[in-house]
């Protein structure tokens, strides 16, 4: 499964490096007022767009075929996209992390760590909630065919999170939620995301079992 | 004798096509030819046995293991070269063989870079730079450097030109010297098949129409060529399909020896796989 990661990676290096390069001027933006939270599009962008660059790669090269006739077979193909969504996303986070530290460190972002350091593992568990829903499509239908599937159930999650804040904003102020739901808040949403993700690849194995190559 | 593979009963329904009960085994140390026209079943008989489909009946059993209970034990030793380059445009040659070597625990990354020089692929340029030969010839070192003691091909020599056809025949026929290993090889060039197979399956419609030692085949069938009159007067049952033409008429006898002894006046050539094949589907359509 090792060598399905590696092959994700070196395939997919030229496209790391170009947001490396988006990375500097999304820096560059941020220290010019834009604010930090610039970095959290960084995080989603690049961990929704590179697990379904690998998926479209493979099978433009036909490598899912010859993937499963490998020892890894249909179990390390899903594995691997899965462990390799988990390390775009964790080392991109990281690499934020790193980056938003030190423009705090020489001043020149206002916000403090702990707030920035929040904002990028925020990011990081939408993104990975949002891979949960993405992989399974991409494994079943192939990228071109969960390309608008994706979009669909984007406009319904954002689109519904933006219609329930204008309804909960037009029925004026609401109760403050107990403080031991806010302080489980964290913990909770860490739980939702590890569990929609672990889930997602029940599913995905399910599916890909079933696949005819 | 050790069997590399055994297939029994083998069914697959696409609905519009159906794979059945085919049945055939390669014996080690042996190269199996798989022939039939296009859509005859060839592919779909190699993607069962790499479990790329699933099979609806019968069974498949690979060095002696169920291809699906034992799927990694088998994969380990399987080496596979599918009909179209799988690797990726942007991939260089080192760049393959450090993927898989991170895939085969039986990976030969000095054997790799030996193919790499025998077969003179550079190793700067990308998988996309290289010519169809090339890539084939990449897919065969790697399938090679995995140390498989079975290689499944799937149209592998098609689209080459003849001296890489003939190249690549050379190392099939390099790999079977030891008797452990084997090769199955699905092609519809039936002259590379002439050259290098022990033991031809011909699939034709989904079944086995033909099948035996290669040698054999070409013992026993036999192409006759005669006048409309004489082939008018010889018993249908002696051959298996026919040509009439303006100027004659020819035939496929499916046991040489005894249409002898029955017309010894009608002389009958020996016939090449492509006269069974050929010959098979006419008289399927008559």
């Amino acid at each position: 499964m090792t060598g399905l990661i590696y092959k994700d990676i070196v395939v997919l290096k030229k496209q790391l490096g170009y947001y490396m390069i988006f990375l500097v001027f999304y820096a560059a933006m941020a220290v010019m007022g834009m604010g930090a939270g610039i970095f959290g599009a960084m995080i989603s962008l690049v961990g929704l767009v590179l697990p379904m660059s690998s998926i479209a790669y493979d099978e433009q090269a036909r490598w899912d075929k010859f993937a499963v006739s490998t020892p890894a077979g249909r179990a390390g193909v899903v594995g691997a996209k899965y462990l390799f969504t988990l390390a775009v996303v964790g080392g991109m986070t990281a690499v934020v992390v790193a980056l938003m530290g030190a423009l705090r460190l020489a001043g020149l972002l206002k916000e403090s760590v702990a707030e920035l350091a929040l904002t990028a593992l925020a990011c990081a568990g939408a993104v990975l909630f949002m891979n949960s829903f993405t992989l399974p499509l991409l494994l079943k239908y192939g990228a071109e065919k969960s390309r608008s599937i994706s979009m669909g159930l984007f406009v319904i999650i954002f689109g519904g999170a933006f219609l329930g804040g204008m309804v909960l904003k037009s029925w004026g102020s609401l109760p403050a939620p107990p403080i031991w739901l806010l302080r489980a808040l964290p913990g909770l949403l860490v739980l939702l995301v590890a569990g929609a993700f672990g889930a997602s690849y029940c599913i995905a194995r399910g599916i890909y079992e079933k696949k005819e190559l | 004798m050790k069997y590399a593979l055994e297939i029994e009963r083998l069914c697959k329904d696409y609905g519009s096509f159906r794979l059945e009960d085919v049945s055939f085994a390669v014996p080690g140390g042996t190269i199996m030819g798989l022939i039939g026209e296009n859509g005859a079943g060839k592919s779909t008989t190699i993607k069962c046995i790499l479990n790329l489909i699933r099979r609806d009946g019968g069974s498949i059993r690979v060095l002696g293991m169920d291809n699906r209970e034992d799927e990694r034990a088998v994969k380990e030793q399987v080496g596979v070269v599918l009909d179209e380059s799988t690797f990726h445009d942007t991939l260089k040659a080192p760049e393959v063989g450090k993927i898989l070597r991170r895939l085969y625990r039986s990976w030969d990354g000095v054997v790799f870079e030996r193919y790499l020089d025998k077969f003179e692929l550079p190793r700067k340029k990308t998988v996309k730079e290289f010519s169809k030969g090339m890539k084939t010839k990449l897919s065969i070192a790697a399938a090679l450097s995995a140390r498989p003691r079975l290689l499944i091909l799937d149209e592998a020599t098609s689209g080459l030109d003849p001296v890489v056809r003939d190249e690549i025949l050379d190392e099939f026929l390099a790999f079977i010297q030891d008797e452990d290993h084997a090769i199955l090889i699905s092609s519809h060039i039936t002259s590379d098949l002439e050259k290098a197979a022990d033991y031809v399956t011909y699939l034709h419609k989904g079944r086995v129409a033909v099948q035996g030692a290669k040698d054999e085949l070409l013992e026993t069938h036999g192409r006759l060529v005669c006048g409309r009159a004489d082939l008018e007067r010889v018993d249908p049952a002696l051959l298996v399909g026919r040509r009439v033409g303006q100027f004659g008429c020819e035939a496929l006898v499916k046991d040489r020896r005894a249409f002898a002894q029955l017309y010894p006046e009608l002389t009958v050539d020996p016939a090449s796989l492509e006269d069974i094949m050929v010959f098979t589907v006419k008289g399927d359509a008559q």
